[in-house]
């Protein structure tokens, strides 16, 4: 067996490493660009929800300025697999709805009842940790969360906090009436 | 002089009136700090002087207690439909509020309570009011005759205080013809349905108050369902008009006990944990039968839909007419015996039961055989246009609406006059009436005059 041989295998794990490594870094930086406002904001089908969120604590308007970025709350948080899966889903969902479907004819009030389907629990729980440690010495965060923590109800969280994360979603998003009269039209 | 002694009169009457409130002047000066926001408490304290009532009843609450207050249910978003800025108190500020409260706002601290209230009979009473042509035509057309300007008061003044009304704002107040009102099935502009506050009244939003039969009894009365007399005329009613204001009303949910009181009211069966039960808010839960309908039938339809289908899909029902429990009639019934049984040995209550069941199935003999008659006459153009002019229709009408409900929920909660006096007795009447018309015009082709 000659040298070039003996290295052989130790180049192609190199090379291997080094593209492993690449990709992975841009997938990182593709993940990381893909999740907040002005990747989000880039088709104007979501400049409502962008615009209300801009305008809520969530999105920068609170005391401290601290802002989430859409992923936080729209992609699940238990597990980095189901993370990567659902941004996958969604997102390739979105690119085929921006070019294929008759935007127009979306309902957004409509879909804001069903919002359970696209806000996670454990989205939220990921950074209000403390929330299931409330005591009786804060009353309204320990009653009013007593029967999520205890699983005595299938409620997420945006059941009962309907308007979270975008102020006044409703006033950005056009009126029911409005949009009938886009469909008679 | 004639003014100025009209002025004392007004004073001195304004003064004893004063005086009359007593405990309520007392809380002109409320100072409130406890578990309260800055907001809350001013809410709290200005309403001191402007709404004493609202404030003395919140006082005595356990919301206020646990330092829920104003605003933790009045205040909504701005794009909420029910939002408004009346109040001076917020006027220019971020805070928006509304007079009504839904059902939404309940669940978020009582969640399993709504829920359950809308898996109810309940829950229906608005949304298949407008769903039934019938009773639409009834309210507005007959009863309100049409009447440009005065076509809504039957509604406003009667229906919806039992039933609840599909609540209209306009300028950010509830309009006269949908509110006030204390009906069970409210749907709020917000989409949400049902009203705690037919049973729990504001703003104590007392458990003892709704324990007692006075919270039922406010809509089940009267010639269509008189289940309050029917109450006071069983044995139970004897016993809890005789000692009931000695009981106990305000044990936590799911250990209010037998001992707490000697006799059931009307949410110890129908609603409380009484035993190895649990209790709940879907009154419809223990019943077999569906005694208010036309002909009864076994409640095996599951839960009912109308609250449901309205928040989920915006569509307007006439419900699940055999609603019940989940698991069925017989499910229900056997959780029912189990309320009995927590008093009554197993053969008083199968006794009981069985005789009960035979007379709700009487009644439907008479039923059927009333309807087809009604269905035959109907079928050959011998009922008149005008239904509410026709002796046939109204005959039809009283003894299953009026006089057949009674018959069937006097026998199932045990009050002997309602069952029969009120009941059978009327239906053998009203059988043979119906037979003479139905002959007459069989027989001759004509309606009479």
């Amino acid at each position: 067996m000659g040298k070039e041989n003996k290295r052989f295998p130790i180049v192609i794990v190199s090379i291997g490493i080094a593209i492993g490594l690449l990709l992975a870094f841009i997938s990182t930086v593709a993940v990381h660009e893909t999740s907040d406002k002005n990747f989000c904001g880039v088709c104007h089908t979501m400049e409502p929800m962008v615009n209300a969120y801009k305008m809520d604590v969530h999105g920068g308007a609170g005391k401290r300025g601290l802002e989430v970025k859409c992923v936080d709350c729209h992609l699940p948080h238990d597990s980095v697999a189901g993370y990567l899966l659902a941004k996958m889903q969604t997102g390739f969902h979105d690119i085929y709805a921006q070019n294929f479907y008759d935007l127009s004819k979306i309902d957004w009030q409509e879909k804001r009842k069903h919002r359970e389907h696209f806000v996670y629990d454990s989205a939220c729980l990921a950074c209000h940790v403390n929330l299931q440690e409330a005591t009786m010495s804060n009353l309204k965060a320990f009653r009013g969360h007593k029967a999520y923590f205890s699983g005595k109800t299938d409620k997420k969280c945006v059941s009962c906090h309907e308007n979270v994360g975008h102020k006044n979603l409703g006033d950005h998003l056009p009126k029911r009436d409005m949009l009938n009269s886009i469909k008679e039209k | 002089m004639l003014k100025k002694s009209l002025v004392s009169i007004l004073a001195s009457a304004s003064f004893v009136l004063a005086a009359n409130v007593g405990d309520l002047s007392s809380v002109k000066t409320l100072k409130v700090d406890r578990d309260l926001s800055d907001l809350g408490k001013s809410c709290v304290e200005c309403h001191a002087k402007l709404t004493p009532g609202h404030v003395n009843d919140w006082k005595e609450s356990r919301h206020g207690h646990v330092g829920v207050s104003c605003v933790d249910c009045h205040a909504v978003k701005k794009d909420n439909p029910m939002a408004g800025q009346n109040c001076k108190g917020v006027q220019g500020t971020h805070t928006y509020v509304s007079v009504l409260v839904s059902p939404k706002t309940c669940a978020r601290c009582h969640p399993n309570e709504v829920e359950e209230f809308q898996q109810s009979g309940h829950a229906r009473g608005a949304i298949q009011v407008k769903a039934k042509a019938g009773m639409q035509a009834l309210i507005h057309k007959f009863e309100g005759r049409n009447h440009p300007t005065l076509s809504e008061s039957p509604s406003a003044t009667g229906c919806i205080q039992c039933h609840g009304a599909f609540i209209e704002v306009k300028d950010g107040r509830p309009t006269a013809e949908t509110w006030p009102n204390y009906g069970i099935g409210n749907v709020y502009p917000d989409g949400s349905v049902g009203n705690c506050k037919s049973c729990h009244s504001g703003h104590k939003f007392s458990i003892e108050e709704s324990r007692k039969p006075a919270a039922c009894a406010s809509c089940h009365l009267g010639p269509d369902h008189p289940d309050k007399e029917i109450y006071d005329n069983s044995m139970h009613g004897h016993i809890f008009n005789t000692e009931g204001n000695t009981w106990k009303y305000d044990s936590a949910p799911d250990a209010w006990e037998p001992g707490d009181y000697r006799a059931p009211t009307c949410a110890t069966c129908h609603m409380s944990g009484i035993g190895n039960l649990k209790s709940t808010h879907n009154v419809s839960k223990r019943l077999k039968w569906n005694i208010w309908a036309p002909i009864s039938k076994l409640r095996d339809g599951g839960y009912e839909t109308a609250a449901t289908d309205y928040m989920k899909k915006g569509k307007v029902t006439k419900g699940n007419p055999l609603a019940g429990n989940p698991k069925g009639s017989k499910a229900a019934r056997a959780e029912m015996e189990q309320v009995c049984k927590s008093c009554h040995s197993t053969t008083h209550t199968q006794n009981f039961f069985k005789m009960a069941d035979k007379h709700v199935e009487l009644y439907n003999t008479y039923a059927t055989d009333a309807k087809k008659m009604i269905d035959e006459l109907t079928k050959k153009g011998l009922i008149k246009k005008d239904k509410w002019a026709d002796e046939a229709f109204k005959t039809w009408y009283h003894l299953w609406h009026h006089q057949g409900r009674r018959m069937r929920q006097g026998a199932l909660m045990g009050a002997p006059d309602y069952a029969h006096w009120h009941g059978v007795f009327e239906l053998q009447q009203d059988i043979r009436v119906l037979e003479t018309i139905y002959n007459k015009r069989m027989k001759t082709g004509k309606i009479e005059d």
